[in-house]
């Protein structure tokens, strides 16, 4: 097991590695460049060249990456050529507001998705399951920004009761900055539950066919033990699976949520970075969401261990 | 109590409670102003960039010698006063005495003689200027003298502009700074730095010993008053979140809201919508260094094809936000606005373009014209265009970047024929973006330039007036850049923001919060 451990974490490292110099060389060969958007729309090439000269863009890109890298292997994400400061400092304080909202969009999702995938499965083919899963087929086509204008014209124009946007960091007291998650992470992980209602449901199905929930029955086992004890415990892995992928997609998924309501996240630093062509915060960024990934991953398959004895990593 | 002293209690009871909306109301100190911004500023040195968000938010914290009055002319700010000798070449500039900086060290002239030094090697304008200028020295901790090579009719609008404007550092912070961006944001303003959160907030602060003029307001010059404790500058890059929080109430101001907004929001009792006028043009720049657009035919024949109300109607959506004028010159800025020379704006001919387009000898080579949907009135107007131009004859080939890649691209003369813009008032016209050689689009012409040259040495309005018209014939005969049209821009403020008015520089100083 132990072995095991330190051969996936090890694999990171090469991962990585790929993910590192994929992004660099991607991003440096997109056109457009910071220098000519910090000059501003009326600056003379003159101007934009004596920037790009003074951030250091003009050195040959290989040279570029060898200095990335070498900073990266201390540690250094670098500076943004934007906010002029260093991007490890500009991600952490951009983590609270992600790691809040992915957290609340997480549980949302797993709260409704679960119970709702297990009760369609339970009464097969009911007018109970139908309705589900149309709602589901419903979550899973609505883009979540668009339940979010929704609701934001909803409760926050119409209604007042919640901000239509902006973030109250912990600091400012825990009721105020879940007010302000609350319709984000609602947008989030509704559609979200839709996808774990939808494989809930269908590995719940297959499980309730196999012959051992026979057996449980036959001896009989109310059925209240015989889903919620025998039968979910050996569907949830898929669901697990789902789970964390979903987890890892909100870290980086949540980018379009933070936009529309005005969320200082993750989400909202790469895409202003991107717009601006702010290189070392872009990178710096996709190599945090790479490395989320991998944990994830990792951690959903360590998670299967105490579900399912029978699994065994060597 | 008797029912005659009821009512009078009852009406004097909502005297009180009703907001006072009358213009003899006392402004009142306090609270904090958040105004949701289109974006980030790319930096907070205003040495540094053009961008115009840049401007807005930090000439809250510094100020510069001179500013503009109502009329877009010239008037001291930090500057007490100034004498002109030498037939114009000399320009002795005294300073106001007790102005501090937000670090509580006084301005003089040390501060003032490297900053327009600074700014005059680092500022687009800057240089312009610069290069007629031979030295600047302080006489005396109160007076600078700028020496001119030549007259400048310029100099003072120069001094005057706030899009990468001629602030005034302390010296210690520029010394620091080097070459590269400053670090510490201090300033003369009526507001002060407190803090920048990337993505959250600016946030300035009351300056408590700030120096005001003791002249009334006028224009952005006269006596500067900062009635709230803070300004909060919070970026809210969609447009549909910064008015959602306007109407709510949790911003009180919102910037560049969609100009079809305007009828309903009118109906909003709680709300004012403010036409940003003058603002700006929406333009087409021809390259006229590489390409199919170095035809001077070609380009005539682009001017003419042109019909532009349905292309403004498409751009800015809403006839109260355009305004179809071919002048180089906003009626607002007085005299420097005239008809005379505006030959080609609006023609409408597609017969004419066809004609022009044979006698280039135009063989349906495609035009790249590149836009950007991050300013929808860009990719909108540009369209519309792009039909009528294949109506008469063009082959258009509409390429739509994102903003970033546009910047880059319209820099490489290989890279595009036409790219679309928009051209912000700038006062003074002879540094008017729009007619300079050095910048994309590389509009030179001897005769236009020598224009340009006598334009920056005239001080004269009426002089200046007259050239203006000779270059505006220029204009529409070589077809420098194409005018689509004026455009304004609306922000929404809430009615418990007062003082407040929509213009082309925001500001919010003289502005206060009602209760």
């Amino acid at each position: 097991m132990k072995v095991y451990l330190l051969r996936r974490l090890l694999a990171v490292v090469p991962v990585m590695l790929v993910v590192a110099t994929v992004a660099f060389v991607l991003i440096h060969l997109a056109p457009g460049d910071p220098a000519s958007v910090i000059a501003g729309p009326y600056a003379t090439q003159d101007d934009i060249t004596r920037l790009h000269h003074q951030l250091g863009l003009d050195q040959p890109l290989p040279l570029q990456l060898v200095k990335w890298y070498g900073r990266l292997l201390a540690g250094d994400l670098g500076d943004s050529i934007f906010l002029r400061r260093p991007v490890s400092e500009a991600i952490v304080e951009r983590l609270e507001p992600t790691l809040l909202l992915t957290g609340w969009a997480t549980l949302i999702a797993v709260l409704i998705g679960i119970p709702a995938g297990v009760l369609s499965a339970r009464y097969h083919n009911s007018a109970l399951d139908q309705s589900f899963m149309a709602l589901a087929l419903v979550g899973l086509s609505v883009p979540s920004f668009l339940l979010g204008l929704l609701m934001i014209l909803v409760f926050g124009v119409w209604l007042g009761w919640l901000p239509v946007a902006g973030y109250a960091p912990l600091e400012s007291g825990v009721w105020p900055n879940l007010r302000s998650l609350l319709m984000p992470a609602v947008s989030l992980g509704l559609v979200q539950s839709a996808l774990i209602a939808r494989i809930t449901r269908s590995s719940m199905l297959d499980v309730l066919r196999e012959q051992y929930i026979l057996a449980s029955r036959s001896k009989g086992l109310g059925e209240r033990a015989v889903v919620y004890k025998h039968a979910l415990k050996n569907a949830i892995i898929p669901t697990l699976t789902v789970i964390g992928i979903t987890l890892a997609i909100l870290i980086g998924g949540a980018v379009v949520i933070e936009t529309v309501f005005n969320i200082p996240g993750l989400g909202r630093l790469i895409i202003s970075a991107v717009l601006r062509r702010d290189y070392p915060v872009i990178q710096g960024v996709v190599l945090l969401i790479a490395v989320a990934y991998t944990l994830v991953n990792l951690l959903v398959d360590l998670a299967y261990l105490t579900l399912d004895p029978r699994i065994r990593y060597r | 109590m008797t029912t005659k002293a009821l009512t009078v209690l009852a009406l004097l009871a909502s005297l009180v409670s009703a907001p006072a909306t009358t213009a003899q109301e006392t402004p009142r100190a306090g609270g904090v102003i958040k105004a949701a911004m289109i974006g980030e500023p790319p930096s907070l040195d205003l040495h540094w960039t053009t961008a115009v968000i840049v401007q807005q938010i930090t000439w809250h914290i510094y100020e510069t010698l001179y500013t503009y009055d109502k009329s877009f002319s010239p008037i001291p700010m930090l500057a007490e006063g100034h004498s002109v000798a030498d037939g114009g070449r000399r320009y002795t500039i005294t300073l106001r005495k007790g102005v501090k900086f937000h670090n509580g060290k006084e301005m003089t002239s040390a501060d003032v003689v490297p900053s327009l030094q600074r700014w005059g090697k680092m500022g687009t304008s800057g240089k312009l200027l610069w290069k007629r200028v031979e030295v600047v020295e302080a006489r005396d901790p109160y007076t600078v003298v700028i020496h001119l090579k030549e007259p400048s009719g310029s100099l003072l609008y120069g001094l005057a502009e706030p899009n990468n404007a001629a602030a005034i550092y302390p010296r210690e912070v520029m010394a620091a700074a080097g070459d590269g961006q400053i670090k510490e944001f201090i300033g003369t303003g009526p507001y002060r730095f407190v803090e920048h959160k990337a993505d959250r907030h600016i946030k300035l602060a009351r300056f408590k010993d700030y120096a005001a003029r003791p002249e009334p307001a006028h224009g952005w010059g006269g006596k500067r008053i900062a009635h709230a404790d803070e300004i909060l500058f919070i970026p809210v890059p969609d447009v549909a979140v910064r008015l959602a929080g306007v109407e709510t109430g949790e911003y009180h101001f919102g910037q560049n809201i969609k100009q079809d907004q305007h009828e309903r929001l009118k109906r909003n009792p709680a709300l004012e919508a403010g036409v940003v006028k003058p603002y700006g043009w929406i333009t087409a720049v021809p390259n006229h260094k590489q390409g199919i657009m170095t035809n001077k035919k070609v380009r005539q024949a682009f001017l003419a094809a042109l019909d532009m109300d349905p292309i403004m109607a498409a751009g800015v959506g809403n006839k109260a936000f355009y305004r179809l004028d071919g002048a180089l010159f906003y009626p607002e800025q007085g005299l420097a606005h005239s008809q005379s020379g505006v030959t080609g704006y609006n023609q409408k001919s597609r017969e004419r373009a066809r004609a022009l387009l044979k006698e280039a000898g135009y063989k349906g080579e495609p035009v790249r014209w590149i836009t950007t949907k991050e300013y929808d009135w860009m990719y909108n107007t540009a369209l519309v265009a792009r039909q009528q131009m294949e109506e008469a004859g063009f082959k258009v080939d509409l390429q739509v970047l994102d903003w970033a890649t546009l910047v880059q691209r319209r820099n490489k003369p290989e890279l595009f024929d036409i790219f679309s813009t928009g051209f912000t008032l700038r006062a003074d016209p002879a540094l008017a973006t729009a007619i300079q050689c050095n910048w994309p689009g590389w509009w030179c012409l001897e005769e236009k330039e020598r224009l340009l040259g006598e334009m920056l040495r005239e001080g004269d309005p009426r002089k200046r007036r007259a050239m203006i018209e000779r270059l505006q014939g220029i204009f529409y005969d070589d077809v420098g850049r194409v005018k689509l049209g004026d455009y304004f821009l609306m922000d929404v403020t809430r009615k418990e923001l007062r003082g407040f008015r929509a213009s082309p520089f925001l500001t919010f100083w003289n502005v206060w919060l009602a209760r």
